[in-house]
């Protein structure tokens, strides 16, 4: 738990980051997830809780000391410096030899491709050269654990992908540790091992890409995540001769629930529910099936559509091929393809899943 | 470790080639126009006089002539002021005198100023106060100074009162009136009232240290030491030259302090090369003379403060 005064900028977070693994924290700003970096690179202290490395508690330990490499967001490369010095850094305030520090040196530039640029200034070369030796500058140390703080956020979006295969590649290359924070989904989703999904100083969920995408467990992930995010209408349980149904009211009834949902449910014997559906997982259906909807907007993003159905309650999105016959104005039909639908519990928020 | 392919040529987004500058003759000559007033009036402010300056130097002028300085050449000696200015012991030992100031003064300034300037990059209890405290000697008035300090180093002044009761018996020194005490109190007095400033140019400069550097380096495993050498000091290093210029040139001309402490005495003992100037002015009333002494100053510092520049140039293009 971190407090700053009265201001609790991380309540609740257990989170045990595996050897080798490339965790994503991912949230709003705000959400804690720099606290949490900064405090596992000991520029801040938990004002409760441990944090352990292997084991061995961590409070106390100077930042210095902990083994940490650190990626800043502008990589915070020492422009005073040439490339070699800025690569030699670590080693030479541990008091390396000579001999040694040469060696090891020249071999990280070769691994990194910055030999060429070894007598460089680091002052004016391009953001990837920056990003890969801020990465070098922290590997060559060997920390036990590398921390990246949102390092894709000066970079354009057009050179973003770029940089992400190379981040992702150099992570597999090292096999080490990395904890990278981000706001951004996308950049977690490709990167990650696992994501950890943040929001409010609460860890909500600790999981793969696909686990996050799939199974959010709760509102605030299922919104968060995919773009756009998850559809969630307000609805109320009903029984019916087919099975257990949720009465979304303008939005009509839903299909009946699979069998484990509705066994979870009637289990905690909800009753006012969020009934949700990825936009990738609506369906256009023949006209007379499903239900009808005025289409209202569409957005075209190259390789996918995605249409935005009705309006206020009744409001659905979904996203299509970019090829779907379609247009602003006219009536629609869909259906949610089978198997899509997720449903949380309006109170808690909390999703309603089978065992 | 097998080493990883990304292909090495990507562009850069924002590194555009610089947009062609315009230098069609038309744009160059309205804007001679324009700054033309602004020219003539720094031209008749700075080159003027020294031309003047230099017109006299090589005169035996004095306004005890009863003409027009413009008719000088009728005193015309040649470089006669200059020969007599290379055996005159008198300036020798003047100029000999503030170097040794400017050499004790402004690195103790500078030292202390740094070391101040490193405390208060921590937050403390009474920061601000203490910042607003730290900086008046610095508005005060160089003459009143000059009487604060007169009086502190009276012979039955505080500062003896003061030694006195440290060391628990009686202490008379009549500084200003001993040849060798005097220069040390007109020292004090003067980094008494410029520490302040190199404290403020150099927290500036320490502000400006980035800080994502040196956490950087921290997370390195560098020890404060370290950090402070390595990062610190070499951003600072332009500030630091600009901060030594200022005081240097400041310290070469050490006057008003000075002259109501001691008049430059007792003797000759504090004499430096401004009041040695001032007496040759105002008592000898040898003008021509004058000038080529305060020449010969403006060119000696000229070069040094030309070395700091050229050391301040090759600092920002490292």
């Amino acid at each position: 738990m971190k407090r700053f005064g009265a201001f609790t900028a991380l309540k609740t977070m257990d989170l045990e980051i595996r050897d080798g693994e490339f965790m994503a924290l991912l949230g709003p700003s705000g959400c804690g997830k720099s606290t949490t970096m900064n405090m596992i690179a000991g520029m801040e202290s938990p004002s409760e809780g441990r944090i352990t490395f292997d084991g061995a508690d961590m409070n106390g330990v100077a930042m210095g000391k902990r083994g940490v490499g650190f990626v800043f967001q502008n990589y915070a490369i020492f422009t005073h410096m040439s490339v070699y010095d800025n690569l030699a850094y670590g080693l030479k305030v541990r008091g390396t030899p000579a001999g040694e520090l040469d060696r090891r040196v020249k071999a990280m530039a070769d691994f990194l491709q910055l030999t060429p640029m070894l007598e460089k200034p680091s002052a004016k070369l391009s953001v990837n050269i920056l990003q890969r030796l801020a990465i070098g500058r922290s590997a060559i140390v060997e920390p036990a654990i590398f921390l990246l703080d949102e390092p894709l956020s000066n970079v354009d979006a057009a050179f973003r992908a770029v940089m992400r295969t190379e981040l992702k590649h150099l992570q597999r290359q090292f096999k080490q540790t990395m904890v990278y924070v981000t706001h951004d989904q996308l950049e977690a989703m490709t990167m990650a091992d696992r994501i950890a999904v943040m929001d409010h100083g609460v860890l909500q969920q600790v999981g793969t890409p696909l686990e996050v995408y799939n199974d959010p467990v709760n509102l605030f992930v299922a919104d968060f995540i995919g773009s756009p995010g998850m559809n969630l209408a307000k609805g109320m349980l009903a029984d019916s001769d087919r099975g257990m149904v949720v009465d979304l009211g303008v939005l009509g009834i839903s299909a009946p629930l699979e069998p484990a949902i509705a066994a979870a449910a009637r289990k905690q014997a909800a009753r006012d529910v969020v009934y949700g559906f990825r936009p990738e997982r609506v369906a256009l259906a023949a006209s007379g099936a499903g239900l009808a909807m005025p289409v209202t907007f569409i957005e075209r993003i190259g390789a996918r559509t995605v249409v935005h159905f009705g309006d206020g309650e009744k409001r659905v999105k979904a996203v299509f091929d970019n090829d779907v016959a379609i247009s602003t104005g006219e009536t629609a039909h869909i259906a949610i393809e089978p198997g899509a639908a997720r449903l949380f519990d309006a109170a808690t928020g909390n999703a309603i899943r089978g065992a | 470790m097998s080493s990883f392919a990304i292909e090495e040529k990507h562009s850069v987004p924002g590194d555009l080639t610089t947009p062609e500058t315009r230098t069609e003759d038309g744009g160059r000559r309205l804007g001679f126009m324009l700054t033309l007033p602004a020219q003539l009036l720094v031209l008749f402010i700075a080159v003027f006089p020294l031309l003047m300056q230099l017109y006299i130097s090589l005169t035996d002028w004095s306004p005890l002539e009863g003409t027009g300085w413009w008719q000088a050449y009728e005193l015309w000696n040649g470089f006669a002021n200059y020969t007599d200015l290379a055996v005159d012991s008198r300036f020798w030992d003047a100029l000999g005198r503030t170097a040794l100031v400017m050499l004790i003064c402004v690195p103790v300034e500078f030292l202390l100023g740094l070391g101040l300037a490193i405390l208060f990059m921590d937050n403390f209890v009474g920061k601000r106060v203490f910042y607003s405290i730290m900086l008046i000697p610095m508005m005060v008035v160089p003459a009143v100074a000059g009487y604060m300090f007169f009086m502190l180093f009276q012979s039955g002044g505080p500062v003896n009162d003061i030694i006195s009761t440290l060391i628990g018996r009686p202490f008379v020194l009549a500084w200003l009136s001993s040849p060798g005490t005097a220069l040390v109190a007109v020292m004090i007095a003067d980094i008494w009232q410029w520490t302040p400033l190199m404290f403020l140019i150099l927290l500036a400069g320490l502000v400006g240290v980035p800080e994502d550097q040196m956490r950087a380096a921290t997370l390195l495993g560098a020890s404060w030491w370290q950090r402070f050498y390595t990062i610190a000091l070499p951003k600072m290093k332009t500030i630091m030259i600009i901060a030594l210029s200022i005081r240097i040139i400041e310290n070469f001309k050490i006057f008003d302090t000075l002259f109501i402490m001691t008049g430059g005495g007792p003797g000759v003992a504090t004499e430096t090369i401004s009041v040695y100037i001032y007496k040759v002015t105002q008592q000898d009333l040898i003008w021509g003379y004058v000038a080529a002494i305060a020449l010969v100053i403006l060119v000696v510092l000229s070069i040094v403060v030309s070395l700091a520049i050229s050391r301040m140039n090759a600092a920002k293009e490292a």
